[in-house]
């Protein structure tokens, strides 16, 4: 997925950012909302994770505004407001979760894979597909009982193809869920990791759609 | 004084009407009295002008007689009452003529000219042809009471339907004048008690406006005040939390990084106590929150849903599972602030959680707004102590869950026990909480 991570407090920032990017997202991170408001005309995210505290504006009001947009990308608050009535403000405003800071880096990537699944329309964190066992929450592809390992770039370009399994993807739209803005992709990157991919859970997983992009195979 | 109305309107009410209903019964007596004077005065003539008639008869009578001496009854007309008797003497008290019922006792000798009164009758005595003869006409005083009596009864009997009416008219008169007053009550005793809106008082008569706009002036500064307190209390939530969340963070990034067991473990250490101190952080804003805030709204929440909430937050990590909601189906509302009740359900499912024995704690809510948070384990010698602050069962915890639990309660004026052990059974501890403000 690609993320927009919009938080000021510089050490929680990077810690989220590091935490993210491990779990094999791509993250924007952005300080302001004003950075925010860019990023968002520059780029389609998956997620956003938002803090309600920054210097330039309350995050209620700027997720306010994201909502009357018609905008439908899903956002998880992360705020050191603990009280219900900051929590009911903040879904009332149209959040999908609530984390209050301090919050554990795993919960956080449970909650991340969560919304998601919640986005594909399969909140059901276990899926079989063809011969593979797959548990969205855990992470964990299985076969026949034994597990598969995948790196975290390799689950989350499979992970977007379940959650999107009639979906045609560009190379670009996969390079950008694997990428953030700062990071230099090589050409052939995402053919690496398909290739990867094909070899680890067998070739009818994904198709190539010559000249198109990539989709998920039969079930 | 206990018969006393506490109430305006029938104070007022009550005092008109016996003041108008004095003020008419005096009115009817002095009325009475006046038309009673008058009435003897036109008796009086009356009589006197019967007697000088009587008088002049009488004398041509007396002098055209032919015999001396000779007393003469003058029979009625008819037989009917007659008001009037008289006796007409001589000057030597010789009877010379009398009416048909008039009795010489009742005609004493020796009255004065004129008007007289005597126990049973009004008299008038004259005199004529030089003294020689003498007139003395009554009238019995119970023919003049009778009258006095039905003029009396006259103008009584009018009253028994004014008085009434008097009334009738002084209790809507009331009502009309005071509807303001009615209306500014109204508009105090609706209002929910967390509503601190001001009070309409545009249509308000002068003499309330003061009252209203004071009021209001409360309603503001009291309005400021939770607001400043509910703002510094988020504030420094916020700020508490920021720094330690981002060290939390690092802590947990340091420890996923490194593979060196004696880092992880200091890692585990600092995070350990990081997490202690966000604790006690908490529970010190909590407190504050506790004493200092707002703790009944201005409009009611579904107190399931904030329990959903706050279980929510309990359900990872460590504490998964354990706790077991009993919730109903249809809504609980409550006006209790919902801070605040996040606030109580936090520390009583911690509370639980923390020094139950390592099982499932029940959560249960009922219709009636009753939530009760069970967890087995050893009995408490003395349960209400631990609402007590920095009261530790077994040197464990902060000391201050339940005393803010208790804070809440007090402040909110709800119900709220701890037992130990439970009922029927040897250990556990219940905390048991009344969330609708209202009852």
């Amino acid at each position: 997925m690609r993320i927009l991570l919009i938080e000021d407090d510089k050490i929680i920032g990077s810690a989220v950012r590091e935490q993210i990017d491990a779990d094999g997202h791509s993250v924007d991170w952005v300080q302001r909302l004003d950075s925010a408001s860019d990023a968002l005309g520059g780029a389609a995210f998956d997620l956003i994770l938002l803090d309600l505290m920054l210097p330039d504006g309350r995050g209620i009001s700027f997720l306010k505004s994201l909502r009357a947009t018609g905008s439908q990308v899903p956002v998880m608050i992360l705020t050191a407001l603990d009280q219900i009535s900051d929590r009911i403000e903040g879904l009332n405003a149209g959040a999908d979760d609530y984390l209050v800071k301090p919050f554990d880096l795993s919960e956080l990537s449970a909650r991340i894979g969560a919304v998601a699944r919640r986005y594909s329309g399969n909140p059901n964190p276990i899926i079989g597909f063809q011969t593979l066992q797959i548990d969205l929450a855990a992470r964990r592809v299985m076969r026949a009982g034994k597990a598969i390992a995948l790196t975290a770039r390799e689950w989350v370009l499979f992970e977007a193809f379940l959650q999107n399994p009639a979906r045609l993807f560009a190379k670009t739209t996969l390079e950008e869920r694997l990428y953030s803005f700062d990071v230099d992709v090589d050409s052939n990157t995402i053919e690496v990791h398909i290739s990867h991919l094909r070899k680890k859970l067998g070739a009818a997983v994904i198709l190539t759609e010559r000249g198109l992009g990539y989709r998920l195979g039969q079930a | 004084m206990w018969f006393w109305p506490n109430s305006i309107k029938v104070r007022t009410a009550l005092i008109l009407s016996v003041l108008v209903t004095i003020l008419w019964l005096g009115a009817a007596g002095i009325t009475a009295r006046i038309l009673s004077n008058e009435m003897g005065n036109v008796f009086d003539a009356a009589l006197q002008e019967t007697g000088q008639r009587i008088l002049q008869l009488a004398v041509i009578e007396v002098l055209g007689r032919d015999e001396d001496g000779n007393s003469q009854l003058v029979t009625a007309l008819d037989s009917g009452p007659e008001f009037f008797t008289y006796m007409v003497r001589d000057d030597l008290g010789q009877v010379l003529l009398s009416s048909q019922n008039a009795v010489a006792t009742q005609f004493p000798q020796g009255l004065p000219m004129g008007f007289s009164t005597l126990a049973q009758a009004r008299l008038y005595q004259e005199a004529a042809v030089s003294g020689s003869i003498i007139l003395t006409i009554a009238e019995p005083l119970a023919h003049r009471r009778t009258v006095a009596g039905e003029v009396a009864l006259a103008l009584s009997l009018p009253l028994l339907l004014v008085i009434p009416l008097s009334i009738v008219g002084i209790s809507y008169g009331l009502g009309f004048g005071l509807g303001p007053l009615g209306q500014l009550q109204g508009q105090l005793a609706q209002r929910e008690i967390g509503d601190l809106a001001s009070l309409q008082t545009d249509d308000l008569p002068r003499e309330l406006q003061p009252i209203a706009m004071t009021a209001n002036q409360l309603f503001a500064r009291l309005k400021t005040a939770f607001d400043a307190e509910r703002s510094f209390a988020s504030n420094a939530a916020h700020e508490l939390r920021t720094p330690l969340a981002g060290a939390v963070a690092q802590v947990q990034r340091l420890r996923q990084l490194t593979q060196e067991p004696e880092t992880m473990r200091r890692a585990d250490q600092i995070e350990v106590t990081l997490k202690r101190l966000t604790r006690l952080s908490e529970r010190l804003i909590q407190l504050a929150r506790a004493e200092g805030a707002q703790l009944i709204a201005a409009s009611p929440s579904d107190m399931r849903i904030i329990l959903r909430w706050v279980a929510e937050d309990f359900s990872r990590g460590s504490d998964m599972g354990r706790l077991r909601m009993d919730l109903p189906d249809q809504a609980v509302l409550s006006t209790l602030d919902p801070d605040a009740v996040g606030i109580v359900a936090r520390n009583l499912f911690e509370n639980a959680l923390r020094h139950g024995d390592g099982g499932q704690v029940r959560v249960h809510l009922g219709l009636d707004g009753w939530l009760g948070v069970e967890n087995v384990g050893p009995a408490v010698a003395d349960p209400a102590a631990l609402a007590v602050r920095f009261m530790r069962m077994g040197g464990l915890g902060s000391g201050l869950g339940l005393a803010i639990v208790r804070t809440v309660a007090d402040r909110a004026g709800i119900a709220m026990t701890l037992t130990s052990p439970l009922a029927g059974q040897t250990g556990g501890f219940c905390a048991l909480i009344q969330l609708r403000a209202d009852t």
